[in-house]
């Protein structure tokens, strides 16, 4: 990306904060529509292809072979480090811990996990991408918990059509009411014995269904893309752009424009507030490499920071008028945190299947959509909302090897062959939104840009832990069913953060005085600052959030920008 | 401009893989690796002889025989080859705690002393029914160790997983012994395992 503008001037029409899936959309859109966008990002520049370093390498090229630098992560890294996707292969995309503090409550562990770099968590997200609809929409307002959404499906369903369009996510239209289809490329294949758990169950239990992954992985060219060659580690970094990111797919797009100006190693300290003007200016900055205290100026702010960082920003930027934080008239700033409680369900082995395999490292599992608390008669007395499931089968490898008896030829021409097959499956269930589940800033303790730290307040609540009860137990009822041998239940006691779907800190709502943006994600008490990330969430719902962020960050520049015309902004 | 250079490697490294076929063999992924990027491997690179940092020359030995004994050579190459000893000499160097290091090295040292008090030589001197009968009772320990949930494993635990580890990682492991596929047309859910024959080889 050697077409990046050199850095000449201070003023803009757009700053997007952060590079991420919402700020690679905000600056797209921006771009497109004819603002001169400024994009800033606290750390380093990442050039599609030529930096994805170990992208191609076999595990033999990694030192520890792929058991990763276990001194180092104990001591730098011990929450990214738990991360299914870091390892030696991928931890220059994830912060060093402790270069990057924060804290929380000792009986309360939050794992925040973070990549600072060019394209943000693009670069390492799951992928996985899921509409939401009118049972997630309506949620608070059914049951009180939180506050109603300003928004309803039908208007978010044309900017789910718009940004799935350009993302690519391929998927199988299914006709499901609360997960509706989307514009999809061809669904991937489930293999032998997902689809004979999914004939299973779907026989067994009535009005469950079992559908391939929706997933923002292009099993046809797409858009200048490459298809998808099927190596597995998407993580690592994928020089056809076969997945979206904003590195692979957004940023060129607004680069091709010639309105957008990049700036790397920036790391916003606060949105500056002109009281007279009653309006953001602009956006403080410090620059990560030299420390120097810098200003950019424009006519609208867009945070795309990521959910906790946008609060901080958010919190840090007081003034007389908003002593608490920016646009905080409400209260709401910081709280409403939720993530998404996972890690429970089963694994089963299946053994007639000996003579299938499959062929291709396959970037995606099977989904069983929500089927808990739809109607009268789907209603659990345990808990409110519910759950989907995600989850794969696979034949066990070599690694089966340290717990067989022997060794020698044999031995190793047994391990030669897979053996069983093995399904996991577990379930992802909605956080209710609570004002104690919250994020502040720590003025005794200041990171090295002078930027006070967070300290985190989260935990899960009663509703979570009945939920995940139900996920391990629900889903060990599923694979006996499917006539799975072995049927393993699990509930692993995860902090909140672990499944890295942060939402709520700046919720949207229809009321100025209980929520920090209105339904278009702009800031109800400064009109020219916008939030488009998950902290406008005002409800979880179950499904990955981070097609619906692109959703609302594409339809609020498109509000923005028509404001901006008719003389609004 | 990136996708198209991308676009012309990924050609290239197509062809040369169509050509290594056509040849009637592979081409090894660091060779490859080496020609795609345009060095191929320098007659006047001389490399520096390899030695063990935590083991002693006779223990690398011992590590290194019976690291083959749990995966010898047989149609294809086997632990030794793999250098496996090399790698679990690192892990012991680098990434066992001190008390994992000791436990391993006291585990290695044990072994030979009961194999000299059973035969009055050297294990490397036994037959191979002798040194077979010593790991049995090893390897029956160590599963015995596993199966009650023992959290500090036992020296043959330790030492087998670290050469399975060493081997299906290594690229006589992922490109001769399993099937590396770093890359095809289309995923297929179901396919017979013959068309296959054997494991795949994974990226993760």
């Amino acid at each position: 990306m050697n077409a990046f503008n050199i850095l000449k001037k201070q003023t803009y029409d757009a700053i997007v904060v952060g590079s991420g899936i919402s700020g690679g959309w905000a600056a797209k859109e921006l771009t497109e529509k004819g603002l001169k966008t400024l994009v800033l990002e606290r750390g380093r520049m990442v050039e599609h292809g030529k930096d994805y370093v170990t992208e191609d390498k076999g595990a033999w090229e990694f030192r520890y072979r792929g058991m990763g630098e276990r001194k180092l992560y104990e001591t730098e890294y011990p929450k990214q480090s738990t991360c299914y996707a870091f390892g030696e292969a991928t931890k220059h995309f994830f912060v060093n811990d402790k270069e990057h503090p924060y804290t929380h409550d000792a009986d309360k562990p939050f794992t925040w996990i973070r990549g600072y770099h060019l394209g943000g968590r693009s670069l390492m997200w799951g992928r996985q991408s899921y509409r939401w609809s009118n049972l997630d929409f309506e949620a608070n307002a059914r049951d009180g918990f939180g506050v109603d959404w300003p928004i309803r499906y039908e208007e978010l369903a044309p900017w789910y059509d718009y940004v799935e369009e350009f993302a690519g996510i391929s998927g199988s239209r299914e006709g499901i009411p609360h997960l509706p289809d989307g514009i999809f490329l061809p669904p991937m294949e489930m293999n032998c014995v997902e689809t004979h758990v999914k004939e299973h169950v779907e026989k067994n239990f009535d009005g469950r269904k079992i559908i391939i992954g929706r997933v923002a992985v292009l099993t046809v060219p797409h858009k200048g893309r490459q298809r998808c060659h099927y190596c597995g580690p998407c993580h690592r970094g994928c020089s056809n752009g076969a997945y979206f990111s904003s590195l692979s797919s957004t940023l060129p797009a607004a680069l091709a424009t010639g309105n957008l100006t990049i700036r790397a190693n920036s790391v916003a300290h606060s949105v500056i507030y002109d009281e007279e003007k009653d309006r953001a200016v602009g956006v403080r900055v410090i620059d990560a490499v030299t420390h120097e205290a810098l200003e950019f100026h424009a006519k609208v702010i867009f945070l795309c920071a990521s959910t906790i960082a946008s609060a901080q920003i958010m919190l840090n930027s007081t003034s007389r008028r908003f002593p608490t934080g920016l646009a905080n008239s409400s209260g709401a700033l910081g709280h409403y945190l939720m993530d998404h409680p996972y890690e429970a369900g089963a694994t089963a082995e299946f053994t007639n299947f000996e003579d299938e395999y499959y062929s291709g490292n396959r970037p995606n599992g099977i989904y069983i959509p929500r089927y808990q608390n739809l109607d009268a008669k789907t209603q659990n007395k345990n808990y409110l909302r519910g759950f989907g499931c995600q989850g794969g089968a696979t034949r066990v490898g070599w690694e089966r090897g340290k717990f067989m008896p022997g060794f020698g030829a044999d031995f190793k021409h047994a391990l030669r062959k897979p053996a069983q097959w093995q399904i996991w499956v577990g379930g992802w269930g909605e956080h209710l939104p609570r004002y104690e589940n919250y994020v502040e800033l720590d003025h005794n303790h200041k990171d090295a840009w002078g930027i006070p730290i967070l300290k985190l307040h989260c935990k899960w609540s009663d509703n979570e832990n009945k939920m995940r009860e139900h996920m391990r137990d629900s889903v060990a009822e599923m694979l006996e069913a499917a006539g799975g041998k072995n049927v393993r239940p699990f509930l692993n006691e995860d902090p909140p953060g672990y499944c890295i779907h942060e939402m709520g800190t700046a919720r949207m709502g229809r009321d100025p005085k209980t929520s920090v943006l209105n339904g278009w994600n702009q800031c109800h008490d400064v009109k020219n600052v916008f939030i488009t990330d998950g902290s406008a969430m005002a409800s979880s719902a179950c499904q990955n959030p981070s097609l619906t962020y692109m959703a609302l960050t594409a339809r609020a520049c498109d509000y923005a920008v028509k404001e901006i015309t008719r003389g609004n902004l | 401009m990136q996708t198209n250079k991308m676009e012309n490697h990924m050609n290239r490294r197509e062809a040369l893989q169509r050509v290594a076929l056509l040849m009637g063999g592979t081409i090894s992924a660091p060779l490859l690796n080496a020609v795609l990027s345009g060095c191929a491997p320098s007659a006047r690179q001389v490399e520096k002889p390899w030695l063990p940092q935590t083991l002693t020359p006779e223990q690398n030995e011992l590590v290194a025989a019976m690291a083959e004994m749990i995966i010898p050579a047989t149609d294809t190459p086997g632990a030794r080859a793999a250098k496996v000893n090399e790698f679990i000499d690192l892990i012991l160097t680098e990434w066992y705690s001190s008390e994992e290091r000791v436990r391993f090295v006291d585990g290695l040292n044990d072994l030979a002393r009961r194999f000299q008090q059973a035969h009055g030589k050297d294990f490397l001197a036994g037959t191979t029914e002798q040194q077979t009968a010593m790991l049995t009772a090893l390897d029956d320990e160590a599963l015995a160790a596993r199966r009650t949930g023992v959290k500090d494993l036992p020296f043959f635990a330790m030492m087998k997983e670290l050469t399975l580890v060493g081997y299906y990682t290594s690229t006589i492991g992922m490109t001769e012994e399993l099937v590396f596929q770093p890359a095809t047309d289309r995923f297929e859910g179901c396919i017979p395992l013959g068309r296959v024959g054997k494991t795949w080889a994974e990226l993760n």
